[in-house]
């Protein structure tokens, strides 16, 4: 780890200057990635500004928004009893994501900024456009069974990049129309989920619209009418405790049997959380059967692009997410 | 003459708590990088990014301005290995059978060589000061990937020099016997790299107490063979060299050798003559401590209708480095296992640039069991026959390969106790055909085996004044209890509560005793601590003689005579019987998994597994170390894979996020059942080795489970989601 | 649900360098919000840790009850400061990624991974380890669970293990054996010792124990 000096600012105004008028500064809060990162030589900041004890850890409920401090622990959201009871699908998403330790020292800010987890990115030996701009990235022509399906068409994929975002929080909180509450040099500023996120494109480097020095300061979810039909499947290598290798978060309005409208957000496919506007359109106004979830689950793979050990991946998902809606929905599947 | 057991109580029956438990429950048992000294210094090493080539320059300036930094050693300033040989000019590859040479001279053999090393006042510093060293390498052609170059493998030189080799070409009855029988099937079958990853990283501390005196505190499986080693590398006299190992945190078969890590940290401490500290980063327990071995299998298999075996062939090629040959046991199972008058067996290495495999629990057979045990059970299949009737029918009543009659073989008490346990008479003979809750239900098994092995070994007995006793020997525990055992034989034999004992190993200056491996401590220090202990009640049985009174205590026998302490040695080995006797260990899995139909995902539900080992020592660690092994048997088939990119011979899977081994959320409980009767023909304990057989076969078990439920045969490990959908 | 803290008294800045200090303050002059230099409420009795190319900072912590005031490389993970430099090496190091939960401690009460946390982020924090759950003559109930039912067995997780068990069942997470196994999959075993970790950890939950 190289060198760094260490500060803590006394509130959100001098944190956001010190990050944002620094050359190589950076926000550290739960550090599980951060901390990892700079052990590998990825991220070598000059300053760590220490934000942990700011004062933006309540999650608060208000007429219909549910406000999440960006300093919230994820342990501390997953077991919020508001969560668990309008949002139960944020409460499972961030249950199946790394392990007890980790979800009491990660913040929701963090997790929302978490690095991509593509081995070539995490080596230095090996060439990465995300690590550092137009080295290429060897994860298109290497081992990329993790690695994106979607989100792809126009990059040039000589200086683009394949990986997948991590979290399985975020998906629900793309599910759930989440809104993005930052302060930054040129103030505070509201972004929705969809946005927050980029794809590659030819800055691999940047996984977030946010500017230098801009800090999350809380995540909001509008009340809505999915909480009674909601499931998160996570498919990975071993039974918890690993990265997606496709994660679906699927919410349903079910009024006497009819879809009314649906959310379906995948982790572990793209650059950012993938939203399936086109599946959620395919469900909405049809009855809840096993036969309207294969039809819907069928469009996801449309405009999916694959590489040499991912191509399971088209096969997989819609499989993941007939599933995924078969438990929202409370039925039980038939096979064969 | 008084009887022994009239002397003191009797050992209790029920099981012994591990003897180190309170230490490791509490943290207070040292692993080898926690022993304080002062003056200790940090190493790290600085590892090769390429497979191939030369090292063209080192810059190591920048590195050595860093603060803290008291050296860096690598190739071109190295203070020399006394025990290497002259460094040629210019410099040439060493030929297959030659160790590796650390910071010997410029060319890279494989990914993660070290290159350099770098010591500083702290951690923090060496690890920061080790990212300034630039190294520039001249890069050759590079060959890593065993599929595309497997048409260059070839019987090793060693085995080629050797007739008396078990690895030479092998044929029982007739060569291709299988292609004329009634119902023969063949399959090729693949395991891919797969690394030990003890949670505790290799570690040594090096201390240099004299200029002709080295002590190191190092994590390895063998302190008498690391001694030998050292001393040999260093050129000391081996006395000079001591070796302390009393906690290690798991290895698996990856401390068995001396790594050029250790001998590194030994430089780096004479050069300093300060203590030094090495602990290999995680990524490094990738390319620095061995690995099991990349292979590939082709079974072929003949059988009547009525399931007789009248033929297998079995062909293994197995992945080495360019610099040494690694040889494990593969084809071997398939010549003992069954009763078949035609077996062929072929042993293959393949040179790659990689560094060399080792041996990793259950070495060969684990992966020889696995294509052995998956082909029976697609013979079973093909027969349309039940797989554990298959194994009964051609059960081998003596040893085939040998013309030998068994020590001692209980494997079809094994079979019908799993069996029973298990419910295996539930299981529906077709494929994909048990349900429940929406997952598919599959019952598999497999037999295991592990040859008997007994070295040589020493220990010492010491009754003390109080009647205490201490047993010494320079053995090792990596975790399976050797403590715990030890403790047990020697109260029984003494007729002591065995918390009377106190059992010390770990230390190269105790009287000599094996390396922990090949499933061979009990069955070899166990024998010396069982004939230690008869020599010293013999000595006491002799002094407590025209003792008035009839069952003096052993407190008072000493008291007595006016004794402080009695002590005996002894050593114990094999005899003439290793030539009339076939010698195994036995045993089977039961597995029952359930497979989501639509993603693929497999859960291992219930295991029963079944183990035939003479007689168990102490039974309450016995079967930890019989779950230990399913449980690394259970990663071995679902989840463990060391992926490397062969366009740079490096690993992509280089940590613990991406080489996945199992969570407690993978493993259910485990049932564990063992034929428990002594086998006195292999040593006087009655007892064999429980560690190898433990993980052989586990594999097989489960891709069997795998092939019931979906219908899928999976014949290259890992079993990922990907191959059921 | 977290707590707030009252950010405005925090300390500003922890380096104890002066020097280091002003040229922060030029670095955010103008801006009307130069911090203040933090020495500390225990600048006497520090112990100097050996430190090197980063700033010491200074840091209070309290491990295992006992407080300590300390000088160290701002670069040091909790982990390394208990077993490098407070010489408390029953926290173990597995992994130094996250991945393996070996080094996970308390700090004020809650399990968290020693190996990721950064030392002078730990300012007045409680710190729990492996030394301070139980002592050899007074074995934590998960201590005597674990050995009862062989929940180890080279014992290097086992510390980990065990930090991680005990707030398993503060957190109400060991109801049954598939919970018990779900909320302790961040602990690795190589020895495989599972099963009998989660029917130790059970069993001390359906005892009812103070853990």
């Amino acid at each position: 780890m190289r060198p760094f000096q260490y500060i803590r600012p006394k509130n959100v105004k001098e944190a956001v200057d010190m990050v944002s008028l620094e050359e190589n500064a950076r926000f550290i809060a739960g550090g599980t990635n951060l901390v990892d990162l700079m052990k590998r030589n990825i991220e070598t900041p000059d300053k760590l500004v220490d934000i942990t004890h700011l004062p933006l850890k309540k999650i608060e409920y208000h007429s219909g928004t549910l406000r999440i401090g960006a300093l919230a622990l994820n342990s501390d959201v997953a077991e919020h009893a508001i969560v668990n009871s309008r949002f139960p699908l944020l409460a499972k998403a961030i249950d199946a994501g790394a392990s007890g330790q980790l979800r009491n020292m990660a913040t929701v800010g963090g997790n929302l900024l978490q690095r991509t987890r593509c081995a070539y990115f995490y080596d230095t030996a090996f060439p990465c456009n995300k690590r550092q701009l137009e080295t290429g990235c060897a994860a298109v022509g290497g081992i990329n069974r993790m690695h994106a399906i979607f989100g792809l068409e126009k990059n040039d994929l000589e200086k683009s990049c394949i990986a997948v975002h991590p979290s399985d929080m975020c998906v629900a909180l793309a599910a759930l129309d989440a809104i993005i509450i930052t302060f930054g040099p040129k103030g505070e500023r509201k972004i929705p989920i969809q946005d927050f996120h980029r794809l590659p494109g030819n800055r691999p480097d940047l996984d977030s619209i946010l500017e230098k020095g801009e800090l999350i300061l809380a995540v909001e979810l509008k009340s809505n009418t999915f909480q009674q039909h909601t499931h998160y499947l996570k498919i990975r290598d071993r039974a918890a405790y690993a990265f997606a290798i496709v994660s679906a978060a699927v919410a349903l309005d079910v009024q006497q049997d009819q879809i009314r409208a649906a959310r379906v957000a995948l982790g572990g496919v793209a650059h950012k959380p993938w939203r399936l506007f086109d599946v959620e359109k395919a469900l909405a106004g049809k009855p809840i059967s096993q036969n309207t979830f294969r039809n819907a689950a069928a469009v996801s793979v449309a405009d999916a692009k694959t590489f040499e050990h991912n191509a399971f991946k088209i096969k997989l998902l819609p499989n993941v997410i007939l599933e995924a809606l078969m438990n929202a929905a409370g039925l039980e599947p038939s096979y064969d | 003459m008084i009887n022994p057991k009239n002397i003191h109580a009797s050992e209790p029956d029920a099981s012994l708590d591990r003897v180190d438990g309170p230490v490791k429950v509490t943290g207070t048992a040292k692993y080898s990088a926690e022993y304080q000294f002062g003056q200790l210094t940090y190493a790290v090493l600085v590892t090769s990014s390429i497979a191939k080539g030369k090292i063209k320059s080192i810059n190591a300036s920048k590195a050595e301005k860093a603060p803290g930094v008291l050296t860096i050693i690598h190739h071109l300033n190295s203070p020399g290995i006394p025990g290497y040989p002259v460094v040629k000019q210019p410099a040439e590859r060493a030929p297959l059978g030659t160790a590796f040479r650390v910071f010997y001279d410029e060319l890279i053999y494989f990914n993660g060589q070290p290159v350099a090393m770098v010591v500083a006042e702290t951690f923090e510093q060496a690890v920061h000061a080790a990212s300034l060293v630039q190294v520039v390498y001249e890069v050759e052609e590079h060959q890593t990937d065993f599929e595309a170059n497997i048409s260059k493998a070839e019987m090793a030189p060693s085995v080629r020099r050797s007739k008396n080799s078990p690895f030479q070409d092998y044929d029982r009855g007739t060569t291709d016997a299988w292609k004329n029988a009634e119902v023969k099937i063949s399959a090729t079958y693949t395991i891919p790299t797969q690394h030990h990853q003890p949670l505790e990283p290799h570690a040594i501390i090096a201390v240099w107490e004299a200029a002709d005196k080295l002590t190191v505190y190092d994590k390895n499986q063998g302190v008498k063979s690391a001694q030998g080693n050292l001393a040999q590398t260093f050129k000391l006299p081996r006395e000079n060299v001591k070796v302390i190992s009393k906690f290690i945190g798991g290895a698996f078969g990856s401390g068995i050798r001396v790594w050029p890590h250790t001998v590194a940290a030994v430089l780096a401490a004479k050069k300093l003559n300060r203590p030094v500290k090495l602990v290999l980063g995680r990524e490094l327990m990738f390319t620095s401590v061995g690995y099991r071995p990349y292979t590939v299998q082709k079974i072929e298999m003949g059988a009547t209708k009525a399931g007789m075996l009248i033929a297998i062939t079995h062909e293994g090629i197995g992945q080495t480095s360019q610099y040494e040959e690694h040889l494990e046991r593969t084809i071997l199972a398939s010549r003992a296992m069954y009763a078949c008058p035609n077996v062929s067996t072929r042993y293959r290495l393949l040179s790659l640039d990689v560094n060399t495999p080792t041996w990793m629990r259950g070495p060969g057979d684990a992966t020889g069991m696995f294509a052995l045990e998956s082909a029976v059970d697609e013979m079973a299949f093909a027969l349309n026959m039940d797989p554990l009737e298959m194994r009964l029918k051609n059960h081998a009543d003596s040893d085939p390969e040998r013309n030998l009659p068994w020590s001692a073989k209980s494997l079809k008490a094994c079979y019908l106790l799993g069996a029973e346990k298990f419910g295996w008479k539930n299981r529906a003979l077709a494929p994909r055909s048990m349900k429940s809750n929406g997952w598919l239900v599959g019952y598999g098994m497999a037999s295991s085996l592990y040859g008997f092995h007994r070295h040589p070994s020493k220990a010492k007995a010491i009754m003390l004044a109080d009647g205490s006793v201490v047993v010494q020997s320079a053995t090792m525990d990596i975790g399976p209890g050797t403590g715990t055992a030890m403790s047990r034989i020697a109260a029984k034999v003494l007729g002591v509560n065995p918390r009377k004992v106190r059992f010390e190993m770990g230390d190269s200056s105790l009287p000599d005793a094996p390396g922990q491996n090949g499933s061979s401590t009990i069955p070899s220090v166990g024998s010396a601590v069982h004939v230690v202990c008869e020599s010293l009640r013999n000595k006491l049985v002799t002094l407590a003689e025209g003792m008035p009174g009839t069952s003096p205590s052993y407190a008072n026998i000493l008291k007595y005579h006016n004794l402080s302490q009695l002590e005996a040695t002894e050593e114990s080995k094999s005899g003439p019987e290793r030539d009339q006797y076939s010698m195994y260990s036995f045993g089977c899995h039961f597995v029952e998994v359930h497979v989501k139909p639509l993603t693929g995902e497999v859960h291992v539900k219930k295991v029963v597994t079944c183990a035939d080992v003479g007689k168990i020592i102490n039974e309450k660690t016995a079967r930890s170390q019989s779950i230990g092994g399913v449980v690394g048997g259970i990663g071995m088939a679902l989840m463990e894979a060391s992926v490397m990119d062969h366009r740079y011979g490096r690993y992509i899977t280089s940590d613990l996020a991406s080489y996945h081994i199992p969570v407690h959320a993978d493993i259910p409980q485990i049932e564990v059942h063992y034929i428990d009767k002594p086998d006195m023909l292999v040593n006087p304990i009655g007892s064999k080795g429980l560690g190898e057989i433990a993980i052989v076969g586990v594999a097989a078990a489960v891709a069997n489970a795998v092939f019931h439920a979906t219908g899928k045969r999976v014949r290259e490990l890992p079993i990922t989601l990907e191959k059921l959908i | 649900m977290a707590e707030e803290f009252p950010a405005e008294n925090e300390p500003a800045l922890l380096h104890e360098n002066r020097r280091l200090f002003l040229k922060q303050s030029v670095t955010l002059a103008g801006l009307a919000l130069a911090p203040t230099p933090f020495f500390g409420p225990a600048a006497l009795n520090v112990e100097e840790i050996p430190g090197g190319d980063a700033e010491n900072v200074k840091l209070s912590i309290s491990v295992n009850g006992v407080k300590k005031s300390l000088s160290i490389d701002p670069r040091v993970t909790l982990l390394d400061l208990l077993r490098e430099r407070l010489a408390l090496t029953g926290t173990k190091k597995g992994c130094d990624f996250g991945q393996c939960g070996a080094c996970t401690v308390h700090v004020d009460g809650q399990r968290v991974l020693s190996c990721l946390s950064l030392a002078v982020m730990q300012q007045d924090k409680k710190v729990v380890t492996i030394e301070g759950l139980g002592k050899l003559d007074q074995l934590h109930p998960l201590q005597e669970a674990f050995i009862k039912h062989d929940g180890f067995q080279c014992g290097y997780c086992t510390p980990g293990q065990l930090m991680s068990a005990a707030c398993c069942i503060r957190e109400g997470k060991a109801g049954s054996e598939a919970e018990i196994q779900e909320y302790m999959s961040g602990n690795l075993c190589r020895c495989g010792a599972y099963p009998n970790i989660v029917n130790a950890i059970l069993e001390v939950k359906n005892s009812g124990q103070k853990v």
